[in-house]
């Protein structure tokens, strides 16, 4: 029953996907696509949470960081390979090695919860910082200057495959966002029906019982968090191929914004987070084009008000209420 | 002929207190040894040893004779130890079936998991509770829940820390029956305050004292030494010693 239910509902992820990417860029403008294509980007990189946080247990403040170091690690392959298509596994394997090198060195250091959050937090600041300092000429990888505080602005679009002079227009890098997304609730999907999925939920439930009935605890965990890793660093791929890459990507504001998508849209589901992404991204962009009206005031608003209005989130909120009605 | 776990002067120390002081005993195969103590004897300690909870200031814990020491506690589950906790310890938001199939899982494929699991839940009498959240049972039924994980997946030793605390009088009875049954099959060690259930279960008793081996023999034996009166009640034996007959 539970396998049909996760079949369907990874069905119903890649048809909504390939509705959308068949309908939306006939509709939308250009300007539109592009937007579009950053709230996807931006689902991915919650999705890439909901998994570490919201099944593994393991709450990342530094889900910024993987997301940046993918953006960086891409900008970079692109613009000293040239052909986009060897920068994707680039920006795919730098943030993958990052988050299997700060996991290990957490999970094996059996740092407790509370300081986690403080070091990953930590480690996004030192790389914002450090990024941000890489003004000069000398800091510089190959051919791509960093940039310091202006980012990489000349950071080129995918191409197509092994055809570096045809570059991917903004509806078809939308295309590609769209199957990224549905690609990765799939992945999720599958991940939490397997053995492992299992246990890392079990982990989360109870570590000391999964540990005593001889579950490597420490593995378990530092595998979710290196696949979330991986996942964040696609999310910040497909941002570079719409905005560019900047120091921003590992800023404050984004550690924190990743953090209440996933709670509004409800901590231990896959698509919940997924709307939360896009909804908050949609509010922050109208609340931009309102006069006089910081729209932090109210993203911050609606955050007060969605953890006392729905404390569990958007989901399991609506699933409940669901639930009631269909109940005789 | 090697013991399956014995340790050899384990001592545990937390700063100025020694929890646990030189304890050395051997538990065969099949043997059922109960472990009791007043409050603050150091059992919850010497488990905690044991199951590599804490990794105890000296001495040494051997499993078929190789010493665990310094073992990760999923390192010493896999050598076939299970071991069941003081206050339950269950994956809440899961369901009986399911939590209890998680630790056969790791030894076998997901039908025989499931089938083993299921076996373990009706041996316990709770194959009823089989569908239900573990997070919302009673605390007794959470006992039982925990004492099918850790009977499921076949260990040749069981190590259960006060298995009927919170029990009531009915369930403590079926749990000392369950406890005498599986000793024909799996070497058990018990640790307990509550003297009537072991006098209910025990074979052999070890009685810890201050962190110390105070007195091992058969239960009648041990039940009725006044040494072990004096303790539990609070009196320290050395003074009954010390009065001339």
């Amino acid at each position: 029953m539970e396998r049909r239910r996760a079949a369907f509902q990874s069905g119903l992820a890649v048809f909504a996907a390939a509705v959308a990417a068949w309908w939306l860029p006939q509709v939308l403008e250009l300007f539109s696509i592009i937007n579009a294509t950053v709230y996807t980007a931006m689902a991915v990189l919650a999705l890439s949470l909901a998994l570490v946080w919201g099944f593994g247990g393991i709450l990342c403040f530094g889900q910024a960081a993987f997301f940046g170091l993918g953006g960086y690690a891409y900008a970079v392959g692109a613009l000293n390979v040239g052909d986009t298509t060897w920068a994707i596994p680039i920006a795919l394997l730098v943030p993958t090695l990052a988050a299997a090198a700060l996991g290990y060195v957490m999970f094996y250091g059996r740092i407790s919860d509370v300081y986690m959050g403080v070091i990953t937090l930590t480690v996004t600041l030192i790389l914002f910082n450090f990024i941000n300092s890489t003004a000069g000429e000398e800091w510089r990888i190959g051919a791509a200057p960093l940039g310091g505080f202006n980012g990489i602005p000349a950071t080129p679009p995918l191409n197509v495959p092994g055809d570096p002079g045809t570059p991917l227009t903004p509806e078809q890098i939308f295309v590609v966002a769209l199957a990224c997304l549905a690609g990765c609730y799939v992945l999720c999907k599958l991940i939490l029906r397997s053995h492992f999925g299992r246990v890392v939920v079990a982990i989360r439930e109870n570590e000391l019982r999964a540990s005593l009935l001889g579950y490597d605890v420490r593995l378990y965990k530092l595998g979710i968090f290196t696949i979330g890793g991986a996942m964040a660093g696609l999310a910040g791929m497909l941002f570079a191929n719409c905005v560019f890459v900047s120091p921003t990507m590992f800023s404050l504001a984004y550690s924190g914004q990743i953090i209440i998508w996933v709670m509004i849209g409800g901590v231990g589901t896959l698509f919940g987070p997924v709307v939360g992404a896009m909804l908050l991204q949609a509010l922050t962009a109208w609340a931009g084009t309102l006069p006089d009206i910081n729209p932090n005031l109210i993203l911050g608003l609606v955050l007060v008000v969605a953890v006392l209005a729905i404390p569990r989130g958007l989901q399991p909120t609506l699933a409940g209420l669901l639930r009631r009605r269909e109940a005789p | 002929m090697t013991a399956l776990l014995a340790t050899e002067n384990l001592t545990m120390r937390f700063g100025g207190v020694v929890a646990v002081d030189g304890v050395t005993l051997s538990i065969g195969e099949r043997e059922l040894r109960c472990l009791i103590g007043p409050n603050g004897a150091g059992k919850s300690t010497f488990f905690r040893c044991l199951t590599g909870q804490y990794r105890p200031t000296s001495g040494r814990v051997l499993w078929r004779g190789r010493d665990i020491v310094g073992l990760e506690p999923h390192a010493i589950a896999r050598l076939g130890i299970g071991i069941k906790t003081q206050v339950p310890s269950l994956f809440d938001g899961l369901t009986a079936l399911e939590g209890v199939a998680l630790g056969v899982r790791r030894l076998h494929g997901e039908r025989e998991a499931r089938r083993r699991a299921l076996a373990a839940l009706d041996r316990l009498g709770i194959a009823d509770l089989a569908g239900a959240t573990v997070g919302l049972l009673a605390h007794g039924q959470r006992q039982l829940v925990e004492l099918a994980t850790v009977v499921a997946p076949e260990p040749d030793l069981i190590i259960l820390d006060e298995p009927t605390a919170g029990m009531s009088a009915e369930e403590t009875a079926g749990t000392a029956a369950l406890i005498r049954e599986m000793s024909r099959d799996h070497a058990i060690v018990v640790v307990e305050h509550d003297m009537q259930f072991i006098r209910a279960i025990a074979e052999t008793v070890t009685v810890l004292h201050q962190g110390r081996v105070l007195v091992e023999d058969t239960a009648p034996v041990v039940l009725s030494d006044p040494r072990v009166h004096d303790v539990y009640l609070g009196r320290p034996p050395e003074a009954r010693q010390a009065v001339p007959a």
